[in-house]
């Protein structure tokens, strides 16, 4: 009986040691982490890195590349002739393009916004986009109305094959759902930027985990989740790999101003950058280093010059390039293929993150 | 040493540890099941998919729409709260098991060593008289209660837990734990966010200690359990191993939990009974034994005798099957194998019309969710089930005898991803079996 006694004296101590140590261990955690090690890896640094130098310059990049735009399009709303129409092109594809950027930031504050889905669902409802122009209501904010609004809304609308004549005569509801569809555009990326500006940028920084929900394994998951698109929505399935070979052009990214290869590849590398850091030395590419697997690094950053330079070789407009460069477009789909592998399998498993995109247990 | 004889099996022991066990355990499974809820689960893996993966031979157990899941999980909390209280016992254990049960058995994606655990426990407290004492059924029906029940009662809960040990330390004896510290050597150095020993991490001396430490605490804990002189300082080590397993691995979720909770009744019935006593002071009683006829004893050895026997030889069955246990997974689950290994996998479907040579890729997402699609990725049997389903659903869709084709690269333990399924294998026509599958391709022995 004594002995029992001794026994709960014993553990009570010990559970009061143990949760001690536990309630320290939370309360330490901001001291944790950031101090460089010769055999380990600056996880802070690698995050910082991709805050400062690539994360927050690209959103700043889009914003004023969005005032460009919008420039272009007044100018062209208030005379649309074909030269203004020719000017504005360049200026849209470049503001898509800079959105490719982005593209694969879907967190914080991108993610509570759901700023891809307004911005990039494709393909747009030309139908439901014209329904919303001739009645003159429509809300923009819905979670509905992702696919009438954001780049291929835009696409659709300001380069159809009909949009000049469309834009001649009793446009005033037509102009109107641009600049309205332009204007959700801007406010959207700038809450966005607000938002790493703001307290996303420390939060995603400070927090060095690989679970599911930190930076890291964002990154990695929003790396796979990326390469699925271009594997599927950009390049595969309108090509007919879904549908044995029937083809859907107009589900492209990009259809009317004719740019899909353009964007893709762009997307691409810009998920090259965002995987060795814009080879700064502190990116994924470097962690996967300092875990001993310079090979997977090597093979992931040759397979992603191999991806890029097979899209590439396929050329714009990509509806033409579905029926005249089946090679390439074959070609480019195996490498993207192997790339998605990689960083699905190999990447993933070595970074000791869980690509679910959802929260669960595990063991 | 331990007397295994039938009569000190028979020998009448304090209630107490039953009772402290129904009482913790259905503490543990409320909060479970309410944390279940409020993660929103539910919905994400009972309602949302539109596949299930189901267990071969319960096809029949299928997902009960939003509602009648929300009722499913309120039955069981409302079950736990039953069973913590001691109230209508019998049916509140029946209802859970059952209900619990039916739960995991819906789809394979949601297989944990822990749930299958739970599902086992919850049968044995529907034959064990955890309710004689401390319950509102003794208080109302007072000739219910008892203060003894024979040894082996307890005894069959630690044999349990034990069984559950000893067979997670077996499984960790192989050449990637022990030689090359994986997959710890890869889940460590994820951690190195944790203070103080963040930047160890990266070390490999630790992920040594982690993986041997693992070992060899899974194959003896129980017999230091069991053995009254170090069962106390083996108690410390179960929650020193276990808050530690939290805090390393959040991700295993109630795990350690269980295993923290269930531990205790290793704790002698002296024990558990002042511990009791500790909340009820003053009470006393003369001591009134638990009695079965010995019919009903008979049939009750005869009843564990085979429980234990499956017990046994299921997470041994794997020994039936050609090596490779961790690429083929055959005879993996129901094994206590917990945190073994790291594996990613990324699988291609393509269904052809063999009349027409039209070929059509699937987009799993169509048909998966993220979760379903990593774990089928990795699993043969999944994949199998999957593509019957694919078939299925293409004829459906108004092909001619749809061949399925899976191109699948599967990541183990560290090793470069690599083929994992014959492409050229028509899985539409495989058999789902008990068999060796041939059509997984082998993993070569000598790479790493």
């Amino acid at each position: 009986m004594k002995y029992n006694k001794n026994s709960f004296k014993v553990l009570s101590v010990i559970l009061a040691v143990t949760v001690a140590v536990i309630a320290c261990s939370k309360s330490g955690t901001e001291l944790g982490g950031s101090k460089p090690d010769e055999s380990g890896f600056d996880k802070t640094a690698m995050l910082t890195n991709y805050a400062d130098n690539l994360i927050i310059p690209a959103y700043t990049t889009l914003q004023t590349q969005v005032g460009l735009l919008e420039t272009a399009v007044n100018t062209f709303l208030s005379t649309p002739n074909t030269t203004n129409q020719a000017a504005l092109k360049p200026v849209f594809k470049e503001t898509w393009l800079k959105y490719q950027n982005v593209s694969v930031d879907q967190f914080g504050p991108a993610e509570t916004a759901l700023l891809s889905n307004f911005l990039n669902t494709f393909p747009t409802d030309s139908a439901v986009v014209e329904g919303n122009i001739g009645k003159g209501t429509y809300s923009l904010t819905s979670n509905a109305s992702i696919n009438q609004q954001g780049f291929p809304a835009l696409d659709y609308l300001l380069f159809n094959p009909h949009a000049l004549t469309d834009f001649s005569a009793n446009a005033a509801n037509r102009k109107k759902y641009v600049q309205d569809v332009l204007a959700a555009l801007k406010t959207r990326v700038g809450t966005v930027l607000d938002g790493w500006k703001g307290s996303y940028r420390a939060t995603f920084i400070g927090n060095t985990k690989s679970d599911s929900g930190s930076p890291i394994a964002f990154l990695v998951n929003q790396f796979a989740f990326e390469m699925d698109q271009l594997k599927g929505p950009r390049i595969g399935w309108p090509y007919g790999k879904q549908s044995a070979g029937v083809m859907y052009p107009k589900n492209t990214e990009g259809f009317y101003s004719g740019i899909s290869i353009a964007l893709a590849t762009e997307n691409l590398s810009a998920l090259k950058r965002m995987f060795n850091g814009n080879g700064s030395g502190k990116g994924m590419s470097d962690y996967l280093v300092a875990l001993k697997q310079q090979k997977l690094s090597n093979d992931v950053m040759s397979q992603f010059d191999k991806a890029i330079n097979s899209l590439k070789a396929i050329p714009d407009p990509y509806p033409t390039a579905m029926t005249n460069n089946k090679t390439q477009i074959d070609a480019a789909y195996r490498e993207i293929q192997i790339l998605l592998t990689l960083i699905k399998t190999d990447v993933a498993s070595q970074t000791g993150v869980r690509i679910t995109y959802q929260d669960t247990d595990g063991d | 040493m331990i007397n295994l004889s039938a009569d000190r099996l028979k020998r009448p022991v304090p209630i107490a540890p039953l009772v402290t066990f129904r009482v913790l355990f259905g503490i543990m499974m409320l909060v479970g099941t309410i944390r279940f809820w409020l993660n929103g689960w539910i919905v994400q893996q009972f309602v949302a998919p539109k596949f299930y993966f189901s267990y071969m031979g319960f096809e029949w157990v299928k997902p009960l729409g939003y509602t009648g899941m929300h009722l499913l999980f309120a039955l069981i909390a409302l079950a736990t709260v039953f069973i913590t209280i001691g109230f209508f016992y019998r049916v509140a254990t029946v209802v859970f098991f059952l209900a619990f049960t039916y739960v995991e058995l819906i789809d394979i994606t949601n297989y944990l060593n822990h749930y299958y655990f739970i599902c086992l426990v919850g049968f044995m407290l529907i034959w064990l008289p955890a309710h004689r004492s401390w319950s509102v059924d003794v208080k109302i029906w007072p000739q219910l209660k008892r203060t003894e029940v024979p040894l082996w009662m307890v005894g069959v809960l630690r044999l349990q837990v034990a069984i559950v040990y000893f067979f997670a330390g077996l499984a960790k004896l192989n050449p990637d734990w022990l030689l090359n510290a994986i997959p710890m050597k890869i889940w460590l150095p994820a951690k190195s966010h944790l203070p103080l020993i963040g930047q160890l991490m990266y070390t490999t001396w630790i992920a040594y200690l982690f993986s041997w430490f693992g070992a060899v605490y899974d194959l003896f804990i129980a017999f230091f359990l069991i053995n009254k002189k170090t069962r106390p300082y083996a108690y410390v080590f179960v929650l020193g191993f276990h808050i530690a397993t939290a805090i390393f691995f959040p991700g295993i979720g109630l795990f350690p939990y269980v295993m923290m909770v269930v531990s205790t009744i290793f704790f002698s019935s002296d024990a558990h009974r002042k511990l009791l006593g500790y909340f009820n002071k003053g009470a006393k009683s003369n001591p009134q034994p638990l009695r079965c006829p010995q019919k009903i004893q008979q049939a009750f050895a005869v009843g564990i005798g085979v429980y234990f026997a499956i017990q046994i030889i299921v997470p041994l069955r794997f020994i039936a099957y050609p090596s490779g246990l961790f690429w083929h997974e055959e005879g993996f689950r129901f094994s206590w194998r917990v945190m073994l290994m790291e594996k990613s996998g990324n699988s291609f479907f393509t269904v052809k019309e063999p009349s027409t040579g039209k070929e059509y890729e699937v987009n799993n997402s169509e048909f998966l969710t993220p979760l379903q699609e990593k774990m089928m990725s990795t699993q043969p049997d999944m994949i199998l089930r999957y593509a019957h389903f694919l078939a299925t659903t293409y004829e459906k869709r108004g092909l001619k005898h749809p061949a399925v084709y899976a191109q699948c690269f599967v990541a183990l333990n560290g090793r470069r991803s690599r083929p994992f399924i014959n492409s050229a294998t028509n899985l539409a026509v495989q058999q789902l079996g008990w068999q060796h599958y041939k059509w997984v391709l082998p993993l070569p022995t000598n790479e790493n």
